[in-house]
């Protein structure tokens, strides 16, 4: 008997009896379905982490350094609020100093941006909004790409012109019907120009990019800026990983000795990278990537446990057909193939079945949550591989038991 | 050493013994059976229970293998074969025909007359061919695609005929063929197996019935483990 008369045999077996196919597949489908999920939530969150969370907020192998100030990290005691309190601004002189001393930099921009109630041109008006006041190569550094216009450049900054790139969220808002490029919108008491749109991010964090109204330092200065010369942050992007190591190091020691740090004394300033979310990303992947494998396992071996089971039943429920075909010619290994390929093509259906599923509940997530879960091909293709599996290594028992039958017994079988 | 049997005969045997292990005692089960039977007879076997009919009919259906002694089917030795050259010769050479009819329930008539066909190799559109034309010839032309349960005790028993003829075996063996079948079905059934006799089909037919070994030629009797008496006699004539 040739292995596909076996497969239809076993495929006609499982669709004759549907609901206790379906009963005995269940670990199958349960371990495979968790399988596929577990992959497609990690390979979302792997790339809405790497991609867009660290790319976007911190950009990659990029530093910024920030003053270390109260509002952050959660509960902090009295104490360490006054300490907080103390620090030194980081200024634009810090930052000419860092330009100076960091080697190997890409680009570098410094910013600081406050909030708005709303920004208006005409009767058309956009409420909570970020204005950021940002030096010439800010733009680059976070990669936001300008697709109407122009982006700013150094004569804005150093003339303090009153020109606006303005977020995708506020274009549509404010000038749904024309194009905003050289029209006025109103900051506060202030007539600025756009000049530039800046390309639609979406999803979770793109409100941050396209509801944001980003124009030069100078004219932030002078507009908006209460205490001349203090930035919210310095940005350093490198060309790579070992550059924004090197560089890290470097701007660190010079902070430290323009602040006059002692050593052993702490850091009276705060410099992040992608990196330390990524480490803490990394390690719940981690986690997960070495608990599910295991759950998996545990839901496949009770799966082939219940098939086993079912495929010794089946072999005694059909003794007398097992009898029938030797009599007519099969020999061992016919009866071991068909027994094999029934138990195989059944967990193999249940695998495909968990696929499906698992595949739904990636698309539910996906549209339900801003996690762009996805499934990755090798996970579908090791579902399916690990229920062929299964099925032959619990299938291999029942098989042989069934081969081994009397002819003889078997016909009388009752 | 035994001579091998001429190219007229079916089934030779020598000195056939069997004896199981039932515990601690040995029963034999055949004691010594020389038969010899050739091409296109049709012989009936009968014998009370515990006579060694059924041990008989299970080592000439190549089943079980003897103990002691020797058994050629069709000019080959077949007693000391493997079990995977006994499955060989089930299937190339012996059609069974059982009590029971023994048809794969949750199949078609069509499918279950291809069994053997697809245990031979056969490609499935030689194997539908074929099997179709199997049905066709015991009349079970439009009943192809029904399956068991649709189908009478006659027409069940139809099917395995077919099934058992199709691969063109060199014997056919009946096992109580009309056992389960009421007295018109029984002679409908054997009208078939003398017609496939006077077609040139070789038949051994084991039964406990006298009018239904009379349609034999040749009748066989056992007792004990051993041959009883063996004549021949005309078909339709009333066996002692």
């Amino acid at each position: 008997m040739k292995i596909l008369d076996a497969v239809l045999l076993a495929l006609r077996t499982v669709w004759a009896q549907k609901l206790k196919s379906f009963f005995t597949l269940l670990g199958v489908i349960v371990g495979v379905t968790f399988l596929i999920s577990v992959f497609a939530v990690v390979e979302g969150m792997n790339r809405y982490v790497q991609d867009d969370f660290a790319g976007s907020i911190f950009g990659i192998n990029t530093i910024t350094i920030e003053r270390v100030w109260s509002g952050r990290g959660g509960r902090q005691d009295a104490e360490t609020r006054r300490r907080q309190s103390r620090n030194p601004d980081i200024t634009t002189t810090d930052a000419a100093a860092l330009r100076e001393e960091i080697p190997d930099i890409w680009y570098m921009s410094y910013s600081t941006e406050r909030f708005m109630p709303e920004v208006r041109s005409g009767q058309n008006k956009r409420k909570n909004v970020r204005l950021i006041g940002v030096t010439d190569e800010y733009l680059a550094l976070q990669g936001w790409e300008v697709v109407d216009g122009r982006g700013l450049t150094r004569i804005d900054d150093v003339r303090a012109i009153r020109v606006a790139v303005i977020g995708d969220a506020i274009a549509e808002k404010l000038f749904p019907d024309e194009s905003p490029i050289g029209r006025d919108i109103r900051l506060g008491p202030f007539r600025y120009r756009v000049v530039g749109v800046l390309e639609l991010q979406g999803g979770l964090i793109g409100i941050i990019r396209d509801a944001a109204v980003v124009v030069p330092w100078g004219a932030f200065q002078a507009d908006f800026s209460r205490r001349r010369n203090v930035v919210r942050g310095i940005q350093v992007k490198f060309r790579t990983e070992e550059a924004m190591a090197a560089g890290e190091a470097v701007a660190e020691e010079t902070l430290r000795a323009r602040h006059r740090l002692r050593p052993g004394q702490e850091n009276d300033f705060d410099i992040e990278t992608a990196s330390e979310v990524l480490d803490a990303w990394n390690t719940i992947k981690n986690v997960l990537l070495a608990a599910g494998p295991g759950l998996v396992a545990v839901a496949l071996v009770v799966g082939g446990i219940v098939i086993m089971n079912i495929m010794l039943m089946s072999v005694l429920e059909r003794t007398r057909e097992i009898g029938i075909r030797k009599a007519l010619g099969a020999r061992r290994i016919d009866i071991t193939r068909q027994f094999l390929a029934e138990s195989a093509t059944l967990s193999t259906v249940g695998a495909a079945i968990g696929v499906a599923i698992g595949t739904a509940l990636a698309k539910l997530v996906d549209i339900a949550f801003p996690l762009p879960a996805s499934v990755p091909v090798y996970a579908i293709v090791m579902g399916v591989a690990l229920g062929l599996m299964v099925g032959i290594v619990f299938g291999v028992y029942p098989a042989l038991r069934a081969s081994r039958l009397d002819p003889i017994v078997a016909l009388r079988y009752e | 050493m035994m001579m091998p049997p001429d190219n007229n005969t079916v089934i030779l045997t020598r000195d056939l013994k069997k004896d199981y292990e039932l515990g601690a005692e040995t029963v034999h089960a055949l004691r010594g059976v020389d038969m010899k039977i050739d091409k296109n007879e049709f012989v009936a076997i009968m014998g009370p229970s515990g006579s060694g009919k059924s041990t008989l009919l299970n080592l000439i259906g190549c089943l079980d293998t003897p103990s002691s002694g020797h058994y050629w089917l069709g000019g080959e030795e077949v007693s000391q074969l493997d079990d995977n050259d006994l499955a060989r010769i089930r299937n190339r050479q012996i059609g069974f025909v059982f009590q029971t009819f023994n048809l794969l329930p949750r199949t078609t008539a069509l499918h279950n007359v291809e069994l053997p066909l697809i245990y031979a190799g056969l490609p499935a559109k030689l194997r539908h061919e074929r099997a179709k034309g199997a049905l066709e010839a015991v009349g079970l032309a439009d009943r192809i695609t029904h399956h068991p349960n649709e189908l009478s005790g006659g027409e069940r028993q139809r099917v395995a005929m077919a099934r058992a003829l199709v691969n063109q075996p060199s014997l056919l063996l009946a096992d109580e063929p009309t056992g389960n079948l009421d007295s018109a079905t029984s002679r409908e059934i054997m009208e078939i197996l003398v017609s496939l006799h006077d077609r040139g089909e070789t038949i051994l037919l084991v039964t406990h019935e006298r009018d239904i070994a009379a349609y034999s030629d040749r009748l066989i009797t056992l007792r004990d483990g051993v041959i009883e008496t063996d004549q021949r006699h005309t078909i339709g004539e009333p066996v002692a």
